[in-house]
């Protein structure tokens, strides 16, 4: 038997503070692939994870990266939830000429040579969502946000996708994260009977707002999720337990859903079921870690090394077979290849898959080829259902 | 009301005045993501008077090769400058050009985008303030025909001084020229733009 690679690895993510939920299916997802690894005698790395939990906060990230990158020498590390927390500790990874494995969707607009995205860019999630919205309930949106970038940005797109179909905004509204305060805005939502609503409230807000919103529906006797769904790029297995009653009917747009139909899914889900079924479906944060550490493994397998620059060449247009279907990491931008998938909630937690790309689509961070989706065209999305 | 900002490059044509090393090729790579197409040069290239083929022009504010950029050319495009040294006499240069935004250096991909969004917008207000502060000269150099012209007409047709402002300002849409150049007719000092069938034929109406 040859020998293996050792290969140690630093997760620097949140299992507690505001977003844990998340963090705890991100950690659980790479946990999962280390243990997947380490066990296959197929493989020929052996990775040995160092854990740092930055709970949450800013300052959190900066030390755990120094302490990964300078104390254990660590030169991977996967981790990092929102923007903010990735920009911060960007620089850190800079000097040490390290590989930083970013397992989350995000806004987009960076390119880094550091960075390792293998979450889903803003031409993967919000722009086919745009187009669904546009084209299957009408131009009249509200837009309803936590007061941050992830936001922002995701209704810039929808507004100018919004303005270009000759539609119109009815309303954007953002509020403090954790701010459950929302009474008012769900009632001039009631009474302005948009044709959807597109909602980037997170965590708690999130939560609220989507109980509230239904609520408020049946009480108006309007039939929510036929007539005025709500819909959102974040909305994943992993919160739909938290939402009661209201959990069913609501949109996402994901490149995962515990659902889709695959034997690499199949094993996946079921092997997720067994190591944390306690923390409810396998969702697309797990999902994203899962083959954030799979495809590390396998750079480090191809390059025989787990040097920064022999890694970061061996990621370049390597392939996996994904539980969401083949991901290739782009030889550009290190983002990956994906297929954009819209699902609706279902009362028990999973989610029907409405519409998937028929083919993976490139990782386009800056929107310079997809643009806004102002070109109205739809056929790179399929209707299944 | 704001007008909306130009977010996408696509297509344009990037010249990079730099020595290369890594931070050129951060630069030219990033730029061929954001979908620009990339020349790297040492100097300016020579154009024998022509426009310079490009859309925005980068340049090492440091190494002293962007006196080249003294050339007319240059000027209207925007500039981004690559500062490294802080030093004063290197930021005046930086000034001179008119730099409409600057990336410092070391070059990291993050920075980049920003650097170009903001120059092409910022270049894209000086060229309509240029255009309008050119329209404005033209019409105050102009004025004193203007006056000329109202006078004539109080003095010789009897009108009231709105009245007379009114005709010519009629007149000139009618012919579709600049009310300077209506002036100028009405007292006897050109011909009838509209008439000579010359260069104004077909000109686009003026706000005015």
């Amino acid at each position: 038997m040859t020998q293996r690679l050792p290969l140690p690895i630093g997760l620097l993510i949140s299992q507690t503070g505001s977003y844990c939920a998340v963090g705890r299916a991100i950690h659980a997802g790479a946990e999962l692939a280390i243990e997947e690894i380490n066990a296959s005698p197929e493989r020929s790395v052996t990775i040995t994870p160092v854990a740092i939990d930055p709970g949450g906060v800013l300052s959190g990230y900066v030390d755990g990266a120094r302490s990964l990158l300078q104390e254990h020498q660590l030169r991977h590390v996967v981790g990092c939830y929102t923007s903010s927390s990735r920009k911060e500790v960007l620089p850190l990874f800079e000097k040490a000429d390290a590989l930083l494995w970013y397992p989350s969707h995000y806004e987009g607009f960076e390119t880094s040579e550091n960075i390792v995205y293998s979450g889903a860019a803003p031409n993967q999630h919000i722009v086919p969502l745009t187009r669904h919205l546009l084209g299957q309930f009408g131009a009249r949106g509200w837009m309803v946000g936590s007061n941050y970038i992830w936001a922002w940005e995701n209704n810039r797109i929808l507004r100018e996708a919004i303005a270009a179909a000759g539609g119109s905004v009815l309303g954007e509204r953002y509020f403090p994260v954790g701010d459950t305060d929302l009474e008012d805005v769900v009632h001039q939502i009631i009474a302005d009977r948009p044709d959807f609503v597109f909602t980037t409230l997170i965590g708690q807000s999130g939560f609220a707002f989507l109980k509230m919103l239904r609520a408020a529906a049946e009480a108006a006797g309007i039939d929510q999720p036929r007539e005025m769904p709500a819909a959102s790029c974040s909305l994943s297995e992993a919160e739909l337990p938290l939402l009661g009653d209201a959990a069913s009917g609501h949109l996402s747009s994901s490149v995962y859903f515990s659902t889709i139909q695959s034997v690499e899914n199949r094993r996946f889900v079921a092997r997720w079921t067994q190591r944390f079924g306690q923390m409810g479906q396998a969702s697309a944060d797990a999902e994203s870690a899962y083959v954030a550490v799979h495809l590390l493994a396998r750079a480090a397998e191809r390059s025989g090394s787990t040097d920064f620059d022999a890694v970061r060449n061996a990621v370049r247009d390597l392939t996996f077979d994904a539980p969401q279907g083949r991901v290739t990491v782009d030889g550009d931008s290190l983002h990956c290849w994906m297929r954009p998938r819209i699902g609706r909630s279902r009362s028990d937690g999973t989610f029907d898959i409405l519409v998937e790309h028929p083919v993976a689509l490139r990782p386009d961070p800056y929107l310079t080829w997809a643009h806004d989706a102002r070109d109205g065209n739809v056929r790179d999305l399929r209707l299944i259902q | 009301m704001s007008r909306a900002i130009q977010k996408n490059f696509r297509g344009l044509r990037a010249l990079v005045i730099m020595a290369p090393d890594s931070g050129t090729e951060t630069l030219e790579r990033t730029l061929v993501k954001l979908g620009l197409e990339v020349t790297v040069a040492a100097v300016l290239p020579c154009t024998d008077g022509g426009p310079l083929p490009f859309d925005v022009v980068f340049f090492d504010a440091d190494d002293g090769g962007d006196s080249a950029l003294d050339d007319s050319a240059v000027a209207e495009l925007p500039l981004i400058a690559l500062i490294g040294s802080e030093a004063p006499s290197r930021l005046a240069r930086v000034i001179q050009h008119r730099a409409a935004s600057h990336i410092l250096k070391p070059v990291r991909s993050s920075g980049i985008f920003t650097a170009l969004l903001l120059a092409v917008n910022e270049h894209t207000v000086r060229m309509r303030h240029k255009q309008e502060m050119q329209a404005l000269n033209r019409r105050l150099s102009g004025r004193r025909i203007v006056m000329k012209a109202v006078m004539q007409l109080i003095t010789r047709c009897g009108l009231s001084e709105e009245d007379a402002y009114d005709w010519l300002r009629r007149e000139a849409m009618q012919r579709r020229i600049p009310m300077e150049d209506m002036a100028r007719h009405a007292i006897g000092l050109g011909p009838d733009p509209a008439q000579d069938g010359g260069p104004q034929h077909g000109r686009a109406p003026r706000p005015d």
